[in-house]
């Protein structure tokens, strides 16, 4: 991640979450949180605590962060922000974790006064992550239509070109489901489990091997003691903690999207 | 083949709440930022570090890069990382440290240190990688705190020991591994029993070492890589120094060791540049001096199990207050000595209150005054150390002591003293150990340690990486005294201060005949006399030049990274 991309993300995360940027620049800017925000970043709920016992004005910090320390004026203070720094990376946290449930509705293209039934779809976005001693993940984002158990592939990529609000548009009405939300979810985890379990796994039998070359040693090691010391044990369960190969799928975020028939 | 999947469940929950009460919601554009976020934080390949491009403190070097991957892709997460001296170990550490954590494949972190090293360790972690790691002063420090620095020391203890055993630890990482090469201490115990899915040991010494210490320091990273015990001595000497004659270990050491040598690395190191002062006695020190000579002709009087004349005769060199120190000591040790013993003692106490200036001091001094700059003195004694703080107060020059048996934080301060308020730092021999004060290129040593190898030791304090001007080391020596003749011996005949010691061991260890520094403790501190030093010097000086004319070109040395 560049700095003007970190620079342009963090500008778009604090607008969304309603904080007035009050210094606006090139290579910093200093935002003034809300109570909100302040309590998701700021790490004083001591302070927060003892304000709502006293029933004080609550004074939310302003914050200054840098995304150019080279071309930064030296009286302005601030966290310089790179992609490795932890101010990120809670701000990363953050974003998941405000925004992990949605539902919008798609505005009509035409202004016509036709009525417009818009059909549900469950949107799952998801991270499968193949672990070993190594790990890598793989981003998948499956939608999933509630009246037809249609499935499609890459759907944030088709979602982020329709134009979508959080309010149902005039003339627009919504199809009830067929499929119940909660077995839409379950379809659409049967769904990636089959495609993982169809992928070439060498990754882990090549783990496995290694787990057992190593539990091998092990077992050879001790193989003179009648009684296994407890470090045999415990090595052998860091073992498998080492190369127990497993794969985790967990949902980043998700939601219900209630779009017109063309739009799929 | 089947594996298994996990899925998480716990955001369905979530969602079927908020579509029964119709919300809360969240808005488009921070979704939208979700998962760019997401897209940016994915590990696209098992293989490759991420961590460089987390890290703005830092550009490391090509081999500390490679070492990281080496580590992560082919040893598994368990290597003992080996590099000479100086090279950046605590770097490679935080790299794969760093690497795992991007990964989530570590979060529990144990991190075991001399303990003059841990505020180092946490402070380095914490401003080059943006590792939150914490030094243990706190009990609740091991549960809370995720990334924990300690002394083994500390560790192995309860209640800290039934603690950390409890924790489930991701990464253990030791460092000054070597301390762990016996395995019937409490220590080695200790880490035994640690649970180690990831581990890295970190030793600079791997190869001084027997054989048997090679297999104690591999059984604790990966048990039965060597085999078991039995097997492997019934293969291999238990006294055995070399890795050399026996390929397939030196094969199978390499698959879990790293090592890297200045050589290896391409870097352009500072120069050392080595001097040695000759110093005159004043007269009364010179008086001194030859009534110690002049003690160990009457050999009678004194009974030489006790202690040695060279001693005193090298105290002497150092300085009146280190001689006063050991007679006194024979005085009160001495409980059923004859008159004369007292009598000849007496005469020195009384020779040694006659002695009223240092010339070595002077000339420290003189340097000191010239260098106008940062300056280390390493001296032997303690009561040296004493004199000179107070003979450089005396002179307008600030200095501050440093001494192995300080407490770390007290070492912590005494650098940052010295790094800010003070021009002098005044250290003992064992204060050469476990810190780095690269901010400073200039070292005086006082006098010689009486383990040669320390001198690599120091040296390695200020010459290792960061430092960007040359080092320079003077090296004093009172003319025409036993002084002088050793340091003929070792600098002349085996420029020990300009070689690393590390190629040194390698030509021994070629040529199993030891190494260097069980050689250099036998002959300086076995020899009963300045006669019998010479001629092991010389014995051991024309060993390593036959072994340095045997061997040749190009072969790589016992556990090099071939």
């Amino acid at each position: 991640m560049q700095q003007q991309e970190i620079h342009k993300f963090l500008e778009r995360y604090f607008l969304s979450n309603k904080c007035e940027i009050v210094d606006k620049q090139p290579n910093y800017m200093t935002v003034q949180l809300t109570i909100e925000l302040d309590k998701e970043l700021m790490n004083r709920p001591f302070y927060w605590h003892y304000l709502e016992k006293t029933g004080g004005v609550p004074n939310p910090m302003c914050l200054t962060l840098i995304t150019d320390p080279d071309t930064v004026p030296e009286h302005i203070k601030g966290e310089t922000i790179h992609f490795g720094s932890p101010r990120l990376h809670q701000i990363f946290q953050s974003t998941k974790n405000l925004a992990s449930y949605i539902r919008l509705y798609e505005k009509p293209t035409s202004l016509s006064n036709q009525q417009t039934p818009l059909r549900p779809w469950i949107a799952l976005n998801v991270k499968i992550s193949y672990q070993c001693d190594r790990k890598k993940d793989v981003f998948k984002s499956i939608g999933l239509s509630l009246i037809n158990g249609q499935m499609v592939q890459q759907f944030h990529e088709k979602l982020l070109k329709m134009d979508l609000t959080p309010k149902i548009p005039d003339y627009s009405f919504t199809l009830s489901p067929l499929i119940r939300p909660k077995s839409g979810v379950v379809r659409i985890e049967n769904f990636l489990k089959s495609e993982v379990e169809k992928e070439s796994h060498s990754w882990a039998e090549d783990a496995r091997k290694r787990w057992e070359k190593d539990l091998h040693l092990l077992e050879h090691f001790y193989k003179d003691d009648e009684v296994k010391a407890e470090s045999y044990v415990v090595e052998k369960e860091a073992l498998k903690d080492q190369y127990e190969p497993k794969i985790v799928m967990s949902i980043i975020n998700g939601g219900i999207f209630y779009l017109s028939d063309q739009a799929v | 083949m089947t594996v298994h999947i996990e899925f998480d469940g716990s955001w369905q929950e979530g969602f079927i709440t908020r579509m029964e009460n119709d919300g809360p919601w969240s808005n488009w554009e921070l979704f939208k930022l979700a998962v760019e976020v997401e897209n940016h934080t994915v590990i696209p390949d098992f293989e490759g570090l991420l961590a460089p491009q987390h890290l703005s403190q830092l550009i490391p070097l090509p081999h500390q890069l490679e070492v990281a991957k080496q580590v992560v892709e082919n040893m598994h997460g368990k290597a003992i990382l080996a590099d000479e001296v100086g090279l950046g170990k605590t770097i490679e550490a935080g790299l794969i440290l760093k690497e795992y954590m991007i990964r989530g494949l570590v979060k529990k972190v144990l991190i075991l240190v001399p303990a003059s090293l841990v505020s180092q360790w946490a402070v380095e972690l914490n401003s080059k990688f943006f590792i939150p790691a914490v030094a243990q002063r706190k009990s609740y420090v091991w549960e809370q705190c995720d990334v924990v620095i300690s002394s083994i020391d500390t560790a192995k203890r309860n209640p800290h020991r039934e603690i950390i055993y409890n924790q489930n630890y991701d990464l253990i990482i030791i460092d000054e591994a070597h301390k762990l090469k016996n395995n019937k201490t409490k220590n080695y115990e200790f880490v035994q029993n640690l649970k180690k899915k990831f581990c890295l040991l970190l030793t600079a010494t791997p190869i001084q070492n027997r054989v048997s210490e090679i297999f104690n320091l591999v059984s604790l990273l990966k048990p039965g890589h060597l085999g078991s015990e039995t097997d492997f001595y019934q293969k291999y000497k238990k006294d055995s120094r070399s890795l050399d004659n026996h390929e397939h270990l030196k094969e199978l050491v390499n698959k879990v060791m790293i090592r890297n040598r200045r050589a290896d690395t391409g870097i352009e190191w500072t120069k050392r540049i080595v001097e040695t002062i000759s110093i005159e006695f004043s007269q009364e020190e010179k008086e001194l001096y030859q009534s110690i000579c002049s003690l160990g002709e009457k050999g009678a009087v004194i009974n030489k199990s006790q202690f040695s004349i060279m001693t005193l005769q090298r105290e002497a060199c150092s300085s009146r207050e280190a001689v006063y120190y050991t007679l006194k000591n024979m005085l009160q040790k001495e409980e059923l000595a004859t008159p004369t013993y007292h009598q000849e003692i007496q005469k020195l106490i009384s020779q040694v209150e006659r002695v009223q200036s240092n010339a070595k001091a002077k000339k420290a001094l003189e340097l000191i005054q010239q260098i106008n700059d940062k300056v280390i003195i390493f001296t032997e004694y303690r009561a040296t150390q004493l004199y000179l703080q107070w003979f450089l107060k005396q002179n307008g020059i600030s200095s501050v002591p440093f001494r192995g048996g300080f407490k770390r934080g007290k070492k912590d301060w005494m650098r940052e003293l010295f790094k800010n308020n003070a021009q002098v730092l005044i250290a003992t021999e064992a204060g050469g150990e476990g810190i780095n004060l690269q901010f400073c290129h200039h070292i005086i040593n006082f006098d010689l340690p009486w383990n040669p190898m320390r001198l690599e030791q120091r040296i390695g304090r200020i010459h290792r990486l960061g430092q960007d001007k040359d080092v320079r080391i003077y090296n004093f020596a009172i003319a025409g005294t036993v002084e002088e003749r050793i340091m003929k011996l070792l600098y002349e005949k085996i420029h020990l201060f300009e070689n690393v010691i590390g190629e040194l061991d390698d030509i021994l260890t070629k040529f199993e005949v030891g190494n260097v520094e069980d050689h250099l403790i036998d002959i300086f501190n076995y020899s009963s006399s300045e006669g019998e030093m010479k001629i092991k010097m010389d014995n051991f000086t024309s060993m390593i030049q036959f072994a340095e004319e045997m061997k040749g070109g190009g072969q790589h040395a016992a556990t090099g990274n071939s």
